[in-house]
Formats: structure tokens, sequence, C-alpha cells
């Protein structure tokens, strides 16, 4: 490799294929993103409260899924769903992306529903007892008290999720479906160069990645603790901000 | 004196561990009593039985008359297999709950609600109050406790004494028939637990029935009608304060006493 051509060659491929990374690969990679942790989130929701009913079966059937999925590599579950379920599930047209979508969803509500139902219980007990002793359902405990708290747990761990599953996208690259990583390939066929395009890309996923992480930590610092909860009041509208109270 | 709460032959075990063995206790309106007694002897889960946060696998609870664990005697079970009983209708203990006011050892105030809010709360949502009538009823309470400046506050401002003082004022608002007291001034530092004790006095007078699962021998002997010494599963010694502490015949309490005093 030459060294002194580093530079250079980062600058060329930069001029020349910039709008195969930023317009085509990250646009994927963020779709592929959004729409995982979208579904992770809402399915999730559901397994963990599955994981919380009281009839034992569910319980069990759920406490499997979960832990095949986070007990399996993701690669081996792109697999599942991209070769092996369209050719049994052969009656059902999905599109390739689509396949493989439902695969990163699915790996997402795994562990989402592990962050929320961990949330759910990390809230003090004493807090639940204290809302039973007043009179209310279970269900009035859990909306008026035990959520609003439990948001503040899972809040944060969520922006992680949202953050792993952004890597873990460049997976989907495996099947050549235009994410960032996938520009990977397509550049290197062309230039052979792949250090180069490796580092760029490599910047790409930190640009992201990083502010995020960080905006995530400052989330979890603003979250944390009793001091943490404040007065919600209602706020002034826009006009009264600008020019006082009218 | 009329029943306010009784209970028959009650009994909960942990696993193997058997808390309860087989208590019968009957609390009348408008009396106070203290349980004291040794760590382990089932002071808090008998009390905790009382509103079913704890649930006796065995014995029953009338509270105002009604059972309200739903549990059945072997008698029973027989009677409604032979169909000469019929089935009892489940019991929703949401209501009774409304009834009875417990504060617990680490106040387990709502951290993320205001002080006013945390009374509040549950009168509004269980339609026992409108919003104006809740807010009212809060301020006075929280007057009486002299919590009245903290309303708009969060709990996390508030101290130890405070927030129990806020926890006893939230039960207080849903207009309950009985009062129960587990442990409230052991998470407190010292020079708080008179200020907690000052309110639960006030509310001894205005004729609240209480049961007050207690460390503050002191505080037991002067506010309470009646003491119960709770060890080993049972209620193994109770009496009017001064007779307790004064003459003391079960050698495990005066075992405990010649300990705490």
């Amino acid at each position: 490799m030459n060294f002194e051509l580093f530079i250079p060659n980062i600058v060329k491929i930069w001029t020349n294929y910039w709008r195969l990374f930023l317009i085509d690969g990250l646009s994927v990679t963020i779709k592929f993103t959004f729409i995982a942790v979208l579904f992770g989130v809402l399915l999730g929701t559901v397994v963990a409260m599955l994981k919380m009913s009281r009839f034992k079966l569910v319980r069990f059937l759920i406490g499997v899924y979960v832990e095949v999925i986070r007990g399996t590599p993701i690669l081996l579950q792109l697999y599942v769903f991209y070769f092996a379920l369209p050719q049994i599930f052969t009656f059902v047209k999905l599109s390739q992306t689509t396949w493989v979508a439902i695969a990163l969803s699915m790996n997402s509500s795994a562990y989402v529903s592990e962050v929320i139902r961990s949330g759910i219980q990390a809230v003090d007990k004493g807090q639940t007892e204290a809302a039973r002793s007043l009179g209310l359902s279970s269900g009035q405990t859990m909306i008026k008290v035990v959520l609003p708290q439990a948001v503040r747990n899972i809040l944060p761990a969520l922006g992680n999720e949202f953050i792993m599953m952004l890597k873990e996208t460049s997976l989907a690259s495996t099947f050549y479906l235009g994410d960032l990583m996938t520009q990977y390939r397509i550049v290197n066929a062309a230039t052979y160069l792949g250090f180069e395009t490796l580092v760029i890309i490599g910047i790409i996923y930190l640009c992201i990645t990083f502010p995020l992480s960080k905006l995530v930590g400052l989330l979890e610092k603003k979250m944390s603790g009793e001091k943490s909860y404040k007065k919600h009041s209602k706020k002034p509208d826009f006009r009264e901000r600008k020019f006082g109270k009218v | 004196m009329e029943e306010m709460i009784k209970t028959v032959d009650l009994h909960k075990s942990f696993g193997e561990l058997h808390v309860l063995k087989g208590v019968n206790q009957t609390i009348h309106k408008g009396e106070v009593v203290s349980v004291i007694g040794p760590s382990g002897g089932g002071k808090s889960t008998f009390l905790r039985c009382l509103n079913l946060l704890e649930k006796p696998e065995k014995g029953k609870i009338y509270f105002e008359g009604e059972e309200i664990t739903g549990n059945l005697t072997d008698e029973e079970k027989k009677a409604i297999k032979a169909g000469t009983m019929p089935k009892l209708p489940k019991v929703n203990i949401d209501i009774h709950r409304q009834k009875m006011g417990m504060v617990f050892q680490h106040f387990n105030v709502f951290p993320h609600l205001s002080v006013a809010e945390n009374v509040t709360m549950a009168p509004t949502l269980l339609k026992k109050k409108s919003k104006d009538e809740a807010t009212e009823l809060a301020k006075e309470l929280l007057n009486r406790v002299g919590l009245l400046d903290k309303y708009d506050d969060m709990p996390s401002n508030l101290s130890g004494g405070q927030k129990q003082r806020l926890a006893i004022v939230r039960a207080l608002a849903m207009e309950p028939d009985v009062m129960l007291f587990d442990e409230p001034t052991s998470a407190l530092d010292p020079e708080m637990v008179g200020e907690v004790l000052e309110v639960i006095k006030g509310l001894v007078e205005t004729g609240m029935t209480c049961v007050i699962v207690t460390h503050e021998m002191a505080f037991a002997r002067e506010v309470s009608n009646r003491v119960l010494f709770m060890a080993e599963g049972n209620i193994l010694e109770e009496n009017i304060p001064d007779e307790l502490f004064g003459h003391p015949t079960h050698p495990r309490l005066q075992d405990f006493l010649a300990k705490v005093l």
C-alpha cells in the first residue's frame, strides 16, 4: 500500500462517490435502522407484556422466542429470513429487502422487550405497593405510577438500541441491499482502494453514532435520580415567551 | 364495640418459612393497636396481610364484616363440592383497600408527582372526589401536617420526615376507616422521628382506628389502647400498654423488653 497516496486517494474516492455513500448508502442504512427499531419497539412492547403474562405457557413461549433471538448470531437470523423462509412460505410474496427488514425488526424486538421489562422491574416495588394500598387496580398502578417512572430507564436504553441497530444493518450488505456497507463493496470493486473506502465509511458511521451516543449519555444523566423529576407546568405559548405575558 | 378487622387462624409462609402461624385477632373501631416484637416475628407480615399486600394461604380476614381473602375452610370446600353451599363471589380487594390507608417504612411517595398530585391522584382517579374537592382536601390535610408550603414542590425536595408526613396525608386523602402503619419511623433520621410521631398522635386524637407496627416502645405505650407482642409467628401476649410493659408474663416478652428498654 502506498501511504503517500492515502490522502489523495481518499479525496478522489470521496469526490467521485460521495453520492453513493451519503445519498444511496446512508439513506438505506437509516431506513433499515428506523424500520427495525420502530417495529422492534412496537413488537418488543407486546413481547414484554406477554413475558409478564399470568399464563405460564405464554411466558414460556415468549421466553423461548427471546432466548433464541438473543442466543443466535444476527447473521444467522438474516440467512434464515433471506434464504430459508421465502422457500418455505412460497406463497408470501415479499421483496428481499422486506425479509431482511423483518429479520432486523424481530431481532430488535427481543432486545427491546428485555429493555422494557427490566425498565419496569427496576421501579421500586414499594411504588406498586403504595399505589395498590390506595385502592388502585393493577392496570391503574401500571399506567399512573410504574410506567411514568419506567420510561426514564427505558428511553436511554432505546437510544442505545438504535445505535446498535444502525451498526448491525451493515450485515444487510451480505445480500447487497444497498446500505452503506454495500456501497463499500461496490466502490472497492471499482477502485481496488479497499482501505481508503473503509476509512470513509467508518467515518460516516462514526459521524452518526458518536453524537447519538453522547446524546444518550446526556439523556441518561438527565433522567437519573429522584431529583430529575421536574414539576411539569404548562408551557407558555411562544408569544408569552417572546413578549412576556399577554 | 364494632369490629373493624378480624383475622381468623391466619397463616402465611414464604417458601419454607412459616411466618404467621394461625393469628387470631380482632381490631375494633376507634382502637389504636400497636404491634411490637423482634424482627422476623411476623409483625410486618401480619399488617401487610390485613390489606392483602401479602396473601395469606389459609385463614380469613373480615374487614367491616366482609370476608376479603376468599380463602375457604376445609368444611366450606367440602360443602361447595357437595353442592350444599353456593360458590362465593370473587372479592374485589381494591374497593376494600380504598378504606384502609397504609403507611410504609420507606415512605414510597411517588417521585414523579408533585406533593399535591401525590395526595389528589388516588381520590380523583378512583372517582371518590372531583378535582376541586380533592384539591381542597389536599390543602386542608397538608396544612394539618405542616406541609402546605410544599404544595407545589416535588418530593425530592422533601426531607425524610416530610416525605413520611406526605405519605400519611396521601393515605388520609382516601378518607379511610383504618390506618395501617408499617414501622413508619424506622427509616428516619433520629431528629425526624418526633415530627412523624406527632402527626400520628394527632391522627389518633381524631378517633381514627390505627394499627401501628413499631419499634418505638415509648410511643406505643403512650398512644395505644392495646399492645400486641408478636414473635415466632403469633401473638404471644396482648394487653393494655401499662400492663404489657409493666407486668409482662410471657418469658419471650420479658426477654424482649429487657433487651429493648
